[in-house]
């Protein structure tokens, strides 16, 4: 009959349509609880370009594929990036590998990125040359083990119903229960994929965004590589029952290894923490955190609403080109930054309470500068200036490492450290496009992360400072480096550790900075700046008894210049200033004479060293000897009468 | 048609581990039966590692929290009994209107039979403050025998989510056909709360079933 035959021709064409699917959809549902990488979360773009229909719903709607079977699944990018191969060739098995892959704990973090992006689509072309995506095959798989912990064949076995008697083919019913059956074995599929031990691993993997030394990855192929007799004792096989088709037996099973609690424990174990930074950084490691979490990703939470703050008067900042007019010596905020900045970071809440209300304005602003600038050091500065030695610091360390980490962020500056963009958001915004102008502000940003790396930036925004602010160049210095020359066993670090101490270098940062940006703290300047405003005056005890312990061992060391140090030019500035640690501040704005440099710069240079000349040598002796002066006199001042400091100064000065 | 039934292996569960054990069961065997279209849910058990799956349906959810709950009261009155739970699959006829039936007649095609042996003695709390009970017991071992215990439910736990599975591979006719727009099965919870005499009627009323008109076409 030729209506049976038609009608035996389309139920022909459905179940092989059925098949097909049967293939995609199990596929799909292995991958999705095996291959980390294609979490739903991590997934965005690539999804979207290759079924547009479905690009917009993401959990709620019901894309198309998700009726077959009446199973809606997750949207898994290893599926989709496959062809549906088996779509043309029913009859070949589908084999599934999930691999285990292991990875020495100590591989270069520059090649972590490009590897991770291979463990996306892993196939392994090179050996397996009937695999899909065999053109993959690139870095090196050698450091790393691979253990195939579970193989999943699908196949149509094509012993045919047929041939037992169509004739007595029931055809309708036998669709619909076909395909009934299939929906059953799907669903015990999808349950067992979980209740496999691989899916631990997965969902170690998948949980806390932690590092592993190991990994999922797959590889999808249409033969079978047979094990080792060895692998065979370790593998187990579930095998599920069978679905007879017109077209053959419809087969899936799963061998899979039964333990593997010794590699999930042995490799957590085996993290080491030097990972971290690197991973974090790199924006493939979670591309989406990257973005959303900017905001919240503060150092400190004190520091959380000034981030906002520092962002419009970073604009404007923008918006008006630096004015060189009011220039500061790019030395004194250097110093500032590494000396205040750590501490601030140190204690974020106690730093700003103490603060008379001008100064912790001032302050926050560099924090919120902070927040947002990226390390600048890394940038590559158009000054000509030498490499800038870094001081041992161990983040000093990091940060070289990471200028090479593979990180794409839009902007130059930004891509500098994974530890500095991890910890301070690095918004690919605008604000980070003012290179030039960025970059006397930039310099604080890295101060907050360490000092080290403030240090390091220091020098390369002194670099730049110099050429805008050549004008307001300091004679004795000439490069803003000598301020940092201070010998790094200097005991300073110890005394920022005091909390307050750093404050009043904040404020001379911010001096600095602002002069070029912000109309808003011109007028804050000029309130810091007058030496009686009670901000200007406010002294910090704790940090004046550190400095003058600190200056006292430093004259220690170098005994034969003490002759010259009673005439200093700067001395009357110095003494001035010295009257409260804050006072560094006031000079730098004030006056701008280089003197006051060495002083303040002396202080808040801590470990680092850098090339400087006998002369600058000497100059910043005195400074030091005046500031040790100053600062004994003023306590001792304190001592006798809490008036005004000043007052008893100033004659000294004159 | 006939009734398939299934019974599961007896897993031996102290009373805090009750909740989480039936239903990562009952949910894993409904989610085998939702065959309408579902978007399932993987559900970390927070006791044991194991993840299981459910339908995603909030009805489902109610309903075997709502049944789980009465179980455990039930076994709060009834402490150092073995328990039943069984889950019945049915579908609805209506039936040509006689004398005595209703209109509406169950017909049970599936009943998984859930076997708890809720076990009284180490009671977290109970545990510590009786050391008549445990006098010999110092903490320590206590401790152990309580970490191995978990792993056996644990592994126990896992053979019947096994069972299940295969169960519902190895008989796939007498599930009924899938009608459009239904995402589940209509199903029912039996605890022994109500009272034993109700179980003797779901049984007699299944045997009083006979034939799956649906099936058999």
């Amino acid at each position: 009959m030729s209506s049976s035959n038609s009608n035996t021709h389309t139920e022909a064409a459905k179940m092989e349509q059925i098949i097909a699917e049967f293939f995609a959809k199990s596929l799909h549902i292995i991958l999705e609880s095996r291959s980390p990488a294609m979490s739903s979360r991590n997934y965005s773009a690539d999804q979207a370009a290759s079924s547009p229909s479905s690009s917009s719903s993401s959990s709620t709607s019901v894309r198309p594929r998700d009726k077959w079977f009446n199973l809606a699944l997750r949207e898994c990018p290893a599926t989709l990036e496959n062809p549906d191969i088996w779509r043309r060739m029913n009859l070949e098995p589908m084999v599934v590998d999930v691999i285990l892959v292991q990875r020495p704990p100590d591989r270069d973090p520059a090649n972590s990125s490009l590897k991770k992006d291979l463990f996306r689509n892993p196939y392994l072309k090179e050996r397996y040359p009937f695999s899909w995506n065999s053109d993959q095959e690139e870095l090196g798989y050698d450091a790393k083990t691979e253990k195939i912990i579970e193989r999943w064949i699908v196949q149509c076995e094509s012993r045919r119903l047929r041939d037992n008697g169509s004739g007595s083919r029931r055809s309708i019913g036998t669709l619909h229960t076909f395909y009934k059956k299939l929906i059953l074995l799907l669903r015990s599929l999808y349950a067992t994929v979980r209740l496999l031990p691989a899916h631990k691993i997965f969902r170690d993997l998948n949980s806390s965004g932690q590092i592993r030394t190991f990994t999922l990855t797959h590889r999808v192929s249409s033969f079978v590589e047979p094990f080792t007799r060895k692998e065979e004792t370790e593998m187990q096989r579930f095998g599920f029952n069978p679905v007879d088709t017109s077209c053959g037996r419809l087969c899936l099973s799963v061998v899979y290894r039964s333990s593997l609690s010794d590699i999930r424990s042995e490799s957590s174990t085996q993290m080491s923490p030097q990972f971290i930074p690197d991973y974090v950084g790199s924006p493939l490691a979670d591309p989406l955190k990257r973005i959303p979490s900017l905001p919240l990703s503060h150092g400190s939470p004190s520091s959380l609403p000034f981030s906002r703050r520092h962002s419009w008067s970073y604009d404007l900042y923008k918006a008006s080109p630096p004015s060189v007019s009011f220039s500061p010596s790019p030395t004194h905020s250097e110093s500032h930054a590494s000396i205040s900045n750590p501490s601030s970071r140190r204690f974020p809440t106690m730093n700003l309470p103490p603060h008379p209300p001008e100064i912790s304005s001032v302050h926050k602003k560099n924090m919120s500068y902070d927040e947002y600038c990226p390390s600048p050091n890394f940038t590559p500065s158009p000054s000509p200036s030498p490499p800038i030695y870094i001081p041992g610091r161990h983040l000093a360390k990091a940060l070289l490492r990471s200028e090479s980490a593979p990180v794409s962020i839009p902007t130059g500056k930004l891509s500098s450290s994974p530890v500095l963009s991890n910890k301070q958001n690095l918004p690919p915004s605008p604000p980070l496009k003012g290179t030039r102008s960025g970059n006397p502000r930039t310099d604080t940003s890295t101060g907050f992360v360490q000092t080290g790396a403030s240090v390091e930036k220091l020098f390369s925004l002194g670099k730049d400072d110099t050429r805008k602010y050549s004008g307001m160049r300091i004679p004795s210095n000439s490069s803003p480096q000598i301020s940092f020359s201070r010998s790094p066993s200097r005991s300073f670090p110890d005394d920022f550790d005091d909390p307050d101490f750093p404050c009043p270098f904040d404020v001379e940062d911010d001096d600095m900075t602002d002069p070029s940006s912000r109309p808003e703290s011109f007028d804050q300047r000029g309130v810091l700046c007058d030496p009686l405003e009670p901000g200007g005056l406010f002294p910090v005890r704790n940090s004046q008894d550190a400095a003058v312990g600190a200056l006292v061992r430093m004259l220690r060391k170098a005994p034969p210049l003490r002759q010259d140090i009673s005439t200093s030019i700067d001395l009357s500035q110095v003494s001035r200033s010295k009257i409260s640690s804050s006072s560094f501040q006031e000079h730098v704005q004030i006056s701008e004479t280089p003197a006051i440099q060495p002083a303040s710069s002396s202080i808040a240079s801590s470990g680092l060293v850098a090339s400087k000349t006998t002369a600058d040598a000497l100059e910043e002796l005195r400074g030091y000897k005046e500031l040790m002066r100053d600062l004994l006199l003023s306590q001792a001042d304190r001592s006798d009468t809490s008036a005004n400091p000043t007052s008893f100064q100033k004659p000294a000065t004159g | 048609m006939n009734c398939e039934v299934c019974q599961l292996k007896e897993l031996e569960v102290e009373h805090f581990e009750i909740r989480e054990v039936l239903r990562c069961i009952l949910h894993t065997i409904v989610f085998h039966r939702a065959l309408g279209l579902v978007r399932p849910k993987d559900i970390d058990l927070e006791l044991f590692e194991i993840t299981y799956v459910q339908c995603g349906d909030f009805e489902v959810e109610k309903k075997i929290d709502e049944k789980i709950e009465q179980f455990v009261s039930w076994v709060e009155k009834h402490p150092n009994k073995k328990s039943q739970i069984c889950l019945s699959f049915y579908e609805v006829k209506s039936k040509q209107p006689s004398w005595f039936t209703n209109k509406i007649e169950r017909l049970y095609w599936e009943q998984w039979y859930v076997n708890l042996n809720v076990t009284q003695h180490p009671k977290p709390h109970s545990g510590k403050s009786h050391h008549s009970k445990m006098v010999a017991d110092p903490g320590e071992s206590a401790y152990e025998e309580r970490s191995v215990r978990r792993a056996s439910l644990e592994a126990s736990l896992h053979e019947v989510l096994f069972q299940i599975i295969k169960f519902v591979n190895e008989k796939k006719d007498h599930v009924p056909s899938i009608s459009e727009g239904v995402i589940y099965f209509p199903y029912e919870i039996t605890i022994p709360s109500s009272s034993d005499s109700a179980f003797g009627m779901d049984m007699i009323k299944r045997m009083l079933q006979t034939g799956h008109p649906t099936m058999l076409s």
